[in-house]
């Protein structure tokens, strides 16, 4: 009924292999863009500064995990270094003169050399070693960050971020901040749903099921595994860098701790390996739920008259985001992608498949 | 008691399905009797749903996310369906699983200790294992190297002999022929009937090697899409012209048999 | 070079990393049993600490029953860890599985800091800080104490691992299918290698606790444990001891050589070279099993 096949067919390769193959979906995707082009009128800024844009900045990031590893399936416990990677070198670069939209290219070139370094990694190992492999690096990364004053900025190790400008223009106002998150965000997704319907897409997928069949296909696993790695870390590397430019403003090494490795790898599984949509919501989850169930915990603890010890309250939040973790695997572990495809195929025949019981 | 099972099947399966992952039905009605101390095969092609029955009386099914949607499987006279794999073992059944999966980390001496009941007692299993060792004087000799480096066929026999430390009174075998030389086919073959007459042990083969598996068994059964399409002792079924056609890869003129081949075929698939 | 100085250093390198090892025998516990990795073990010692400082100084027990008390609920824990969140996973791929047991850690750590809050505690055992004095060789008294758990614990578990049970054990590594056709409770032994995990961790909760306090950095175990297991091969517990001493040697040993260099913090750094180069040049460890394959 709200979301209907019947009538959709395809009479050509072409038109088959369009980014949505369903009108419907289409129509969603277009109303959601509206959405996010009206929310600074809709949403008061402190919503959309502290919550939205965040959330917009993550899924991009997680969307660039989610090609290497839903897509190529490498485990990568050392995502947040690689953005660190992007951020660092873009500030820097902005710091010596270069204009913003060089410097974030820099940033995400920057980020994609390094982050190749962990493709060499997944070439000699792959699963949990590689997992474990990528979390040295990460240690690795992050010593060096704090160990280099030149990089980090200093004894207090935090390196202010220039103001932002782009295309000539200084960006200062909440509503600028935003459209520039949603515009990096849009960005990527584009370019991840048209991966999807490419022959590099394809190649990866084929990469992760079994690298040494695909090999035996003709598929160069090698050159596959290192792009895969590259074009994911410049997403890294840019996303790293807007989120200091837009929301941190202050770069600090424990920004790109291991703990946010672990923190974007727990979105896209949540979301759901290899899910575009799922990677929003995995986002969301993780992101902006913690912070709810703990704001929660104190309008009723003050509610009830209840005195709730203010360390409790501070470790809720993990507390929550580790449960939040298991709890979703548990239930399904191909993720919140998959739910949602679950209660769509359920809608596509709704309410009719009732009368036929 | 014991008199009066005499004669009776240890084993009857009625009209069994099996769904995997909900959606998929893969074997649709299969109906199979084991009677007590016999030796039964399950014959037919690739995918046919051979193996799908043998875990639907072995408990595997959950582990591949299959489940029996209807019908009932009786064991000894007591229903098993909704068994869990590990109690059907102490009953008794066990299931030599498709490709030799024997542990491959641990020598085979501890292949057999892993598959010892927790009840054994330790002079009863090292009986136990002697007795193995001298139905396969060859495990005997690689007692104490690694599982994963012994030949294949080396393997199939720890693997059977994995299973009968388990004391079944039901031994369901999924192709040990696989991957075999004749000789070593012919071989294990020969021991399984040798323990089948020693120890009265009811043996369930599933086969492709239709030849070499209707010279040993009693009766047989040939499934093909997920039904059971033939029924009958191992001669009346040797003397069918269309499981040697089919199956022994006799026949004669067999290109003339073609055109037959199509008909007879069309009449099992419906 | 000093070799009085040096043999020092090799040999407290050689005590603490010993005390790595005690935390590296419950991954690879977990790891041997049930070919999973074990990601939640330092949230599993944070646990086991505070589990012991709640019975001991909560319900005042004196420390001799509050430990054992402590490794009873643990073993429960470890149980159930396996009953509600493992045993749905089972077969799925590793991703998820790491994943899993990553958000357990997160879980527990938060839980934990929830419940009793992030200030430092001690442990207070008892063990006296005089140093001992082997010839001009200063040792402390705790890390000895600790490493002898580390082969009390080596012995206990090679021992366990001969047993029926833990050949059992190995065999559910092995081949969930194969072990499930021959009777093998498979949900039982990943439960139980979950149990003696968290066993693991209570000891080596208590020994860190006393060495660092019990608070939040005990999880920050995690990168040298996991270092010790993969260098020893992870589904050895020989191989835990002996890349336990590896690893505090050369960690001690290489820090005071390298942190005049780079002015300090290098351990960390040593530790992490040391788990690349082993996955790059020796994946399977020095006393890890190679995956047979036979075509």
């Amino acid at each position: 009924m709200f979301y209907r096949l019947s009538g959709v067919y395809h009479s050509s390769l072409i038109s088959d292999s369009r980014m949505f193959k369903v009108p419907a979906d289409r129509n969603l995707a277009v109303f959601l863009l509206l959405i996010g082009l009206a929310a600074p009128f809709i949403l008061p800024s402190l919503y959309l500064n502290s919550y939205i844009l965040p959330w917009l900045i993550w899924t991009a990031a997680a969307l660039g995990l989610n090609l290497v590893t839903g897509w190529a399936g490498q485990l990568h416990l050392g995502y947040a270094a690689v953005m660190a990677v992007g951020a660092y070198s873009a500030i820097h670069a902005v710091r010596l003169g270069v204009p913003w939209e060089i410097a974030l290219i820099i940033g995400g070139l920057a980020a994609s050399v390094i982050g190749s370094l962990f493709a060499f990694a997944a070439l000699r190992v792959k699963g949990l070693y590689l997992a474990l492999t990528t979390l040295a690096m990460q240690f690795v990364m992050d010593w060096v960050l704090t160990h280099s004053p030149t990089i980090s900025g200093g004894s207090h190790a935090s390196l202010q971020a220039p103001t932002l400008a782009l295309l000539g223009q200084q960006i200062t106002s909440d509503a600028g901040y935003y459209y520039v998150a949603l515009g990096w965000c849009v960005l990527v997704t584009i370019f991840m749903l048209n991966l999807k319907r490419t022959g590099l897409g394809r190649a990866l997928v084929a990469v992760r099921e079994k690298d040494f069949a695909a090999a035996i296909l003709g598929v160069n696993s090698f050159y596959y595994k290192i792009l895969a790695f590259a074009a994911s870390s410049f997403i890294a590397g840019v996303s790293g860098a807007l989120l200091v430019a837009t929301f941190y403003f202050l770069a600090a090494p424990e920004q790109f701790s291991v703990n946010v490795s672990i923190q974007v790898l727990a979105m896209v599984i949540v979301g759901g390996l290899g899910s575009i949509i799922g990677s929003y919501f995995g986002v969301a989850l993780i992101l902006l739920v913690p912070g709810l169930v703990n704001g929660l915990v104190v309008t009723a603890s003050e509610e009830l008259g209840m005195q709730v010890n203010v360390e409790t309250l501070a470790h809720i939040p993990n507390a929550v985001y580790g449960a939040l973790i298991v709890i979703i695997l548990m239930i399904e572990p191909l993720g919140l992608g998959k739910l949602y495809g679950n209660i769509r195929d359920y809608l596509m025949t709704w309410p009719f498949d009732q009368l036929r019981k | 008691m014991q008199e009066k099972a005499q004669g009776q099947s240890i084993l009857s399966m009625n009209s069994i399905e099996v769904l995997y992952d909900n959606v998929m039905l893969a074997i649709k009605g299969v109906s199979v009797q084991v009677p007590k101390g016999g030796m039964v095969a399950l014959l037919g092609s690739n995918g046919a749903g051979k193996s799908t029955t043998l875990k639907a009386i072995s408990g595997l099914l959950k582990a591949e996310r299959g489940h029996i949607s209807r019908g009932e499987i009786k064991f000894d006279g007591t229903d098993i369906t909704e068994m869990l794999a590990q109690k059907r073992v102490e009953m008794g059944i066990c299931h030599v699983i498709e490709g030799r999966r024997v542990f491959e980390h641990l020598t085979p001496d501890e292949n057999l200790t892993a598959a010892a009941p927790m009840g054994m007692s330790r002079s009863e299993l090292s009986v136990e294992k002697d007795k193995i060792y001298d139905y396969f004087p060859r495990l005997a000799e690689r007692r104490n190297s690694q599982a994963g480096y012994l030949s294949g066929g080396e393997q199939q026999m720890l693997a059977i002999g994995r299973a009968l430390v388990t004391q079944p009174s039901l031994l369901m075998l999924d192709e040990p022929s696989l991957g075999l030389a004749p000789f070593l086919v012919a071989e294990i073959f020969g021991i399984l009937q040798k323990i089948n007459r020693e120890e009265g042990l009811s043996v369930l083969l599933v086969e492709q090697n239709a030849l070499a598996a209707l010279e040993i068994v009693s009766e047989g059964y040939l499934i093909e899409n997920g039904r059971v399409v033939m029924h009958g002792t191992a001669e009346a079924l040797k003397s069918n012209s269309d499981i040697q056609e089919f199956y022994l890869g006799g026949g004669e003129g067999a290109n003339f048999h073609n055109v037959k081949h199509y008909s007879r075929r069309k009449r099992w698939l419906s | 070079m000093d070799w009085v100085f040096l043999s020092e250093l090799a040999i407290n390198g050689a005590l603490t990393g010993l005390l790595y090892s005690l935390f590296a025998i419950g991954l690879v516990l977990v790891y041997k049993a049930s070919s999973v990795p074990n990601l939640a073990q330092g949230g599993l010692t944070m646990v086991g600490a505070y589990v012991v400082l709640a019975l001991a100084r909560d319900l005042g027990m004196p420390l001799w029953l509050a430990i054992p008390l402590a490794a009873v609920v643990m073993f429960g824990l470890g149980f159930g860890i396996e009953r509600v969140a493992l045993r749905r996973l089972a077969g799925r791929p590793v991703v998820m599985i790491l994943m899993l047991t990553l958000g357990l850690d997160i879980f527990l750590r938060g839980t934990t800091l929830a419940i009793w809050g992030g200030t430092s505690r001690s442990m207070e055992l008892g063990v006296s800080y005089e140093p001992l004095f082997l010839g001009d060789i200063f040792i402390s008294r705790i890390h000895l104490v600790g490493a002898g758990v580390a082969l009390a614990l080596f012995v206990a578990f090679m021992v366990f691992f001969r047993t029926r049970t833990g050949i059992k054990l190995r065999a559910i590594a092995d081949d969930y299918m194969a072990s499930w056709s021959v009777g093998i409770s498979v949900e039982r032994g990943v439960g139980l290698s979950w149990a003696l995990a968290s066993v693991v961790a209570v000891a080596a909760g208590v020994i860190w606790g006393e060495i660092q306090g019990v608070d939040q950095a005990l999880s920050l175990l995690l990168l040298k444990g996991l270092t010790v297991a993969v260098l020893g091969g992870l589904d050895s517990i020989l191989g835990a001891i002996v890349a336990g001493i590896i690893l505090g040697v050369i960690e001690n040993v290489g820090a005071e050589f390298l942190d005049p260099l780079v002015g300090g913090g290098s351990r960390e750094l040593i530790v992490a070279a040391v788990l690349i180069l082993t996955v790059m040049i020796r994946p399977h460890g020095l006393f890890g099993r190679h995956d047979i394959e036979r075509v």
